[in-house]
């Protein structure tokens, strides 16, 4: 079977700390899988191997089965990435910020599609046309909902991307997310929210010092459980 | 993807107030440069024409004299203005304008503004050449520092890198879309400088002048890529918006303000010129080895009279054909002439040696390469200096050596006698002719190459190290 998001024995090294210690993962198409752990567990490190904004020690990740590491171009294409804190050019308005990272990644929409895929977003319509600057960490978040729906990429890869958001926006992401996974996009969200991974997530993993010490379906738990589950292993 | 990111980035600079407002004073200064540069210059070549008008009249309207009187009565050669000069003052400034054109005297060309004006011109006049050459890469330093710094900074560049876009063409999109900002800035003044020359008859009808005025845009199309490249490779490289803009600061500070001076007094240490005292002092010395014209007693001027009495077989100057007081001050004239030139050759060396380290010095400092060039293709550099300074001895050499083959033709007791003035109209007056662009740019090899060298340089291992930025 071919995973669109694997790693194999993936180690990173940093000069003072191993983030990572050999992670073995695989992910399918429209699979949502969420990575939990404390703040330093290795989370963010397995996104930025994914994003091929840092070079693995030793071992390999795959997206749609190129290997990221040497064709860090070419992975683009399959990948849309959220942050915990979407930042955007300050001095164009939404819509502006939506049609330039289109283009960028190759869509080149109309007025009206870029509105559409701004409201789908939730963003407000008297906000498309304001600049960047004044919109809120809600707002900014939504266009970067916008942008990556808009990429029609085939995985999605999530940094704390509900952190600061209302739960009405939180809820609206997380509809989006379950929209997205049916037509068949792969997420792998890193969150501290165990309800949203509960809630949206197929799977989970929950990280500790750079391992994935445990891997379970979320239709296997309830919600009591995967606290349980994951402060057993944060003790 | 480039165009993208160019057409951001100049939207994002236009809509910024402090780049918008440093940028409206830019222009305004350099529109102010360029309309009081253009009116100094009519000025000064409405004044140098009437002065110029004014001593040839006098020339020609000299009664009957001798013809030694007139070489020493003499006349003014006036440095006309070169056309693009109201652009880069160059030199101009400290040169002299007039030179006073008289027998057995080749005398400096004097009258400068700089001796002319207060001891602030020491501080730099505010032409176009000095708001492009130091005030626009300020406002490049202001407008890029943060290219990539502040992106980094803020997270866009993640967001940006994970549509697919190369770091090298983000790099390429942002030098596309400042190099468009600066253009909005530079481009109205340059436009009004076409026009204004276009204003005027004998340049708009000149190729020269519009070659000239066409590379000198070029010129400083380079120079402002080479500094948008740079910033954009220090902003890149730099972790921090505010280290990038203290470095380029630096680095600014060092390459127009500091390795100029250097430069300037290595060149002097290494290569001392002589000062006027002393040429005029060499000259005098080694004139005194020829003929004096003045002097009766002179052997040599005995042995070429004993020479001429031979040649025309006669026994005594009476009988001469031809004066020999004129012969001899013909004779004179050419020797001085030989000795100064010889001696004019050696100091001009001097400068040549100086100007040269000048210009080698562009290899490593653009600055010290688009100065030179800007001067030369706006004809106000040390090369078209010197040439008018030889147009004009030339001149005089032949006005002389004229009046002196006048002198001869009168024969023997010419001193007693005059010509009438109707013979000094007939004489033609000194008129200049400016050096066409492919002798300017003769001199212009070394700095022409050197800005291209950093152009092609720094975009390619600018370009390369953006690539190894540090992402995460």
């Amino acid at each position: 079977m071919t995973y669109i998001l694997e790693a194999k024995e993936l180690r990173k090294q940093y000069p003072n700390k191993l983030a990572l210690r050999g992670l073995n993962l695989q992910i399918e198409p429209g699979e949502v899988f969420c990575l939990l752990g404390q703040n330093g567990a290795g989370k963010s490190t397995t996104i930025n191997l994914f994003l091929g904004f840092v070079q693995p020690t030793s071992g390999a990740a795959y997206i749609n089965g190129v290997e990221v590491a040497s064709n860090p171009l070419k992975i683009k294409q399959y990948l849309a990435y959220i942050s915990e804190n979407v930042m955007l050019y300050s001095h164009l308005t939404g819509v502006e910020n939506l049609a330039l990272f289109s283009s960028l990644a190759g869509f080149r929409y109309s007025e009206k599609e870029l509105l559409e895929y701004l409201a789908d977003a939730g963003l407000p319509v008297e906000a498309v046309r304001r600049r960047v600057g004044t919109y809120s960490k809600g707002m900014r978040q939504k266009v970067g909902i916008a942008i990556a729906v808009a990429k029609h990429a085939k995985v999605l890869l999530l940094d704390e991307p509900t952190s600061g958001l209302d739960p009405k926006a939180s809820n609206e992401f997380s509809e989006l997310l379950r929209r997205l996974s049916q037509q068949g996009t792969a997420v792998l969200m890193a969150t501290h929210d165990l309800f949203r991974a509960k809630e949206v997530g197929t799977r989970v993993g929950i990280m500790r010092e750079g391992e994935l010490v445990d891997v379970r379906p979320t239709a296997a738990l309830n919600a009591n459980e995967l606290e349980q589950l994951y402060l057993t292993y944060m003790q | 993807m480039i165009r993208s990111i160019a057409q951001k980035e100049l939207a994002s600079t236009l809509r910024d107030r402090r780049f918008v407002v440093l940028s409206v004073l830019m222009l305004a200064l350099l529109l102010a440069a360029t309309l009081v540069g253009r009116a100094s210059y009519r000025t000064l070549q409405r004044e140098r024409q009437v002065a110029q008008q004014t001593v040839n009249d006098q020339f020609h309207h000299q009664p009957n004299r001798h013809p030694h009187r007139v070489a020493h009565y003499g006349s003014f050669a006036f440095r006309p203005k070169a056309g693009l000069s109201f652009l880069d003052a160059g030199l101009d400034s400290f040169t002299g304008t007039a030179v006073f054109l008289e027998a057995h005297q080749q005398n400096s060309v004097n009258f400068s503004q700089a001796q002319q004006a207060s001891s602030l011109i020491r501080f730099g006049e505010l032409t176009v050449a000095f708001v492009l050459q130091l005030l626009v890469p300020l406002l490049i330093i202001f407008l890029c520092f943060s290219a990539f710094a502040e992106e980094r900074e803020a997270g866009t560049l993640k967001l940006l890198l994970t549509q697919g876009v190369s770091l090298r063409r983000i790099a390429w999109g942002k030098i596309a879309g400042y190099g468009q900002a600066v253009a909005l800035v530079v481009l109205p003044a340059l436009a009004l400088a076409a026009w204004l020359l276009l204003s005027n008859e004998s340049f708009a009808n000149s190729p020269d002048a519009w070659a000239r005025l066409a590379l000198f845009g070029l010129s400083y199309v380079v120079y402002f890529f080479l500094w948008i490249v740079g910033a954009v490779v220090v902003s890149a490289r730099q972790a921090h918006a505010r280290t990038a803009l203290v470095l380029l600061l630096g680095c600014w500070m060092l390459g127009g303000i500091i390795l100029p001076k250097d430069t300037a007094n290595l060149g002097a240490n290494l290569f001392p010129a002589m000062t006027k005292a002393e040429l005029d002092a060499k000259v005098h010395e080694d004139a005194q080895k020829g003929i004096d014209g003045h002097d009766p007693q002179d052997q040599r001027s005995a042995a070429l009279k004993a020479n001429l009495l031979k040649k025309y077989n006669v026994d005594s100057e009476e009988k001469l054909p031809v004066s020999v007081g004129g012969l001899v001050m013909a004779e004179s004239e050419a020797y001085t002439a030989k000795v100064y030139q010889q001696h004019f050759a050696t100091l001009n060396q001097t400068y040549e040696h100086q100007n040269a380290l000048a210009s080698w010095a562009g290899l490593l400092n653009p600055y010290q390469a688009i100065r030179p060039l800007s001067m030369g293709l706006a004809g106000s550099d040390f090369a078209h200096y010197v040439h008018f300074q030889q147009a004009a001895e030339a001149y005089r050499y032949q006005l002389v050596q004229r009046l002196n083959a006048l002198q001869t033709s009168m024969g023997y007791g010419d001193k007693e006698r005059k010509l009438d003035a109707a013979t000094w109209r007939a004489i033609p007056t000194f008129t200049y002719e400016s050096p066409a662009l492919g002798w300017a740019l003769s001199y212009l090899l070394v700095p022409t190459l050197a800005l291209l060298l950093w152009a092609v340089g720094l975009s390619w291992l600018g370009l390369r190290a953006i690539d190894k930025t540090s992402i995460a």
